[in-house]
């Protein structure tokens, strides 16, 4: 398995090596949160802000399972 | 907690039951009105100490950041919140990245950096006094975060990297925080607000058309509902764009959303020339019109009173064809009708036939979105709100002309901590110039900043200087942040409480290595209030008329739409004048407050004047557009020629020669109408309609001495 690195040196500034996950489960996230909105989904739950945090967290925890090793 | 538990079910007339529903009902106000603003308090003292917590915790250089992001970002609803976080963090990255250019073009010159940094911020300025809702939160953060980063980095450019970086951090920590707890605890959707405004404003207009159709409100009165339904029309919308941001919140809502405000837009203009002209028609008092009329609006009224359901609007459009048709019958009857009231009896009708099918679109889409039923709807645009040049021009001039005096007292005085003052003069410049009343915000502003002072003092160096770990700090600035927030949920204490909660998260909190001295403390409280002050002088100074919603400018601003809307091009034409107006309108009524006086009161007659012109121009021009050549066109198009240098120079003598041509236009019509095949016949009706429009609202304009407000010929 490829390791990823832990900081990116970002022109000098070392920044988290998880930023770039994180970036790429935001993306996933908005596509999946608008089509779960147009489906209707958030209207039968209880907490729909609540369903949506969960469902990042879970996004960006299997990118990151996935991902890091 | 409860003591009185084992008599719920019987009914209440034990004193213990009575004490108990009294004790329920106590409960439920309090958590409606009071209550709210206490949760409000919690949610923002969570997101300020987690994100304080987590700054700390993850050593990050100024804690501060984070803790001044969620102070900003309180707001009362998920989706206000998730809005200005969105923004707040486009706006630091777009104004971090100027902070970077400006600075890597002029490394080690002070004087082309600070004209650069000046003319980054005129044009953030501009950009946020032409956009009044969120977006324009993220032009000013453009500005000032570039101030923010390329300042400090004037004597060591290398590190603006390194601050940019920082700043782009803790300002996402801060956003991270509150967007999470305000959306997640106790959250107050800010969808569910958009359908109360929906529903009330559907009640509101259903009783104003009833009063209106009962001559219970007088021309006079009609027009402040019609400057306070433009203002709701604007409200709708940031409202709307802010729920866009919840959970929930699909694209459907927002097609929905935006259909529902043209309609709406669409019925009140229809309903506001079809009152000015019964208006009309009743001054006269020999007239047989208003008796003849009177029956289809004592029926629509009655119609009004009861749920306007598909099968009942039908009812209602059927009833009023039967009474038209009668009424025509009754009209030929009686002898001697003269011309003109034969033309204000066709255009009421045709109006009042209009008005129904707008009162049933309008019905449709409140039910659609009241009972989520999916309706296939075309998108008619956003309504999208701007402001008059000059303002922009004006307010860019003077964030530019504030940061070079801020600037240039920096130099001369050689105070270190003047760069606070810098900031805080940017930052309220920018922040106020989307404002109606930007001295009274800034003015609530330093009320909190000045009241902060002796409080924050007291608080750091008798409570946070006792704290010796990161629990006992948060008990030491809870209560001064607490007040703050407090403040800040009402509307009238709004500014006090920002200006409170942004002065304490700049100076209370402490960096990981903490430093009390007193002097520097009290240099930096001076400083921060000293901007925020030439703020203030500098909107009382500076081009002090040039402000949101300045009637003369919103005066100009309508002509020019009038005229626009003559020569402009014709797709999607009729709607972005609708909009344009409405806006002007909205910007009037917020500079105007809750009592507008004479002067306002006359500026948004001339524009519901010029709005009814203009709808009037432009079908005008639709019609002209779909016209074979011939007789009546280009009688039309001639109207439509005079019209334009009218309103391009409004004067007597061209309002009389548009006059004269509308005459003739109407007499080319009428002759081309008996030997017209039904459908063509149908279109010079409602050309008919419009020429008399516009007629009596050039004759309105040019009787009641409106002209004198119009922007002089060039």
């Amino acid at each position: 398995m490829p390791h990823l690195p832990r900081e990116i040196d970002f022109f000098g500034v070392l920044l988290p090596g998880v930023l770039p996950v994180f970036l790429l489960s935001v993306g996933v996230h908005i596509v999946l949160d608008s089509a779960l909105g147009s489906l209707g989904v958030y209207r039968r739950s209880w907490h729909p802000a609540l369903v949506r945090l969960c469902l990042f967290t879970c996004v960006f925890s299997a990118l990151l399972i996935a991902l890091y090793r | 907690m409860n003591p009185l538990p084992a008599a719920p079910s019987s009914p209440d007339h034990s004193a213990a039951g009575k004490a108990w529903r009294w004790l329920l009902n106590e409960t439920a106000g309090w958590l409606n009105s009071e209550g709210e603003r206490w949760i409000f308090v919690a949610r923002a003292m969570l997101a300020s100490f987690s994100a304080l917590w987590l700054a700390f915790r993850l050593g990050l250089d100024a804690p501060y950041t984070a803790l001044a992001t969620t102070v900003i970002l309180a707001m009362p609803s998920s989706g206000m919140v998730l809005e200005k976080a969105f923004y707040r963090f486009l706006g630091t990255l777009v104004g971090c990245a100027a902070a970077l250019a400006l600075v890597g073009l002029f490394p080690q010159s002070a004087p082309p950096l600070f004209v650069g940094l000046v003319l980054w911020v005129a044009l953030c300025t501009g950009g946020a006094a032409m956009h009044r809702n969120q977006q324009s939160y993220s032009f000013v953060l453009a500005g000032y975060t570039a101030v923010m980063i390329a300042v400090p980095a004037i004597d060591a450019p290398v590190n603006v990297f390194n601050l940019a970086v920082t700043r782009v951090t803790e300002v996402g920590l801060g956003i991270i925080c509150s967007a999470v707890v305000h959306d997640l605890v106790f959250p107050r959707p800010h969808a569910r607000a958009v359908m109360r405004t929906v529903q009330a404003r559907y009640a509101g207009f259903i009783v104003f058309c009833r009063a209106v159709l009962a001559h219970r409100i007088t021309p006079e009165q009609a027009e402040l509902h019609h400057l306070r339904y433009a203002a709701d029309i604007a409200a709708l919308e940031s409202g709307r764009a802010a729920a866009f941001f919840e959970a929930g919140h699909s694209r459907w809502h927002t097609r929905q959303l935006h259909a529902f405000n043209a309609a709406f837009m669409t019925a009140l203009t229809t309903f506001y020339t079809l009152h000015r002209l019964s208006h009309r028609l009743r001054q006269d008092g020999a007239s047989p019109m208003p008796s003849l009329l009177e029956p289809m609006y004592a029926h629509l009224a009655r119609a009004l009173e009861a749920e306007l359901t598909p099968a009942r609007l039908a009812q209602m459009r059927t009833e009023l064809a039967a009474d038209i048709a009668s009424a025509r019958a009754q009209l030929a009857q009686k002898p001697g009708v003269a011309r003109e009231q034969q033309i204000g009896f066709d255009t009421a009708t045709e109006l009042l036939e209009r008005f129904a099918a707008n009162l049933a679109d309008f019905a449709g889409l409140y039910h659609g979105l009241t009972q989520q039923r999916r309706q296939q709807v075309s998108d008619p645009g956003a309504y999208s709100p701007k402001t008059p040049p000059a303002i922009i021009a004006a307010s860019g001039f003077r964030a530019a002309v504030t940061l070079l005096a801020t600037a240039g007292a920096w130099y001369w005085l050689a105070w270190p901590y003047m760069t606070n003052a810098v900031l805080m003069a940017t930052i309220f410049c920018a922040l106020a110039s989307s404002s109606p009343r930007p001295t009274a915000l800034i003015q609530q502003v330093l009320t909190g900043f000045i009241a902060g002072m002796p409080l924050a003092f007291a608080t750091e160096f008798l409570l946070v200087a006792k704290a010796d770990n990161f629990y006992p700090l948060v008990l030491a600035a809870l209560p001064l942040f607490a007040l703050g927030a407090y403040l800040a949920s009402a509307p009238r204490t709004g500014g006090i409480g920002i200006g409170l909660g942004m002065f304490s998260a700049t100076l209370l909190v402490p960096a990981n290595l903490m430093r009390y001295d007193v002097e520097s403390f009290l240099s930096s409280e001076l400083s921060l209030t000293l901007g925020v002050a030439v703020a203030y002088l500098m909107f009382k100074v500076v081009l002090p008329e040039h402000t949101m919603g300045h009637r003369g400018h919103v005066a100009a601003a309508l002509w020019r739409e009038a005229q626009h809307a003559c020569t402009a091009s014709l797709p999607r034409l009729k709607r972005r004048y609708d909009n344009r107006v409405r806006d002007l309108l909205s910007q009037l009524n917020a500079a105007a407050g809750p009592a507008p006086d004479a002067v306002t009161r006359a500026v948004v007659r001339q524009g519901l004047t010029l709005l009814e012109l203009g709808h009037a121009v432009i079908e005008l021009r639709q019609l002209i557009a779909a016209a074979h050549a011939g007789e009546a066109r280009a009688a039309l198009q001639a109207v439509q020629d005079h019209l334009a240098g009218y309103l391009h120079a409004p004067s007597h003598s061209g309002g009389d020669a548009a006059l004269r041509a509308i005459l003739q236009a109407g007499v080319a019509v009428r002759a081309a109408l008996p030997d017209a095949p039904p459908e063509r016949r149908a279109r010079l009706r409602t050309a008919l309609a419009d020429l008399h429009a516009i007629y009596t609202s050039l004759l309105d304009q040019l009787s009641t001495g409106e002209l004198h407000r119009a922007p002089s010929a060039p």
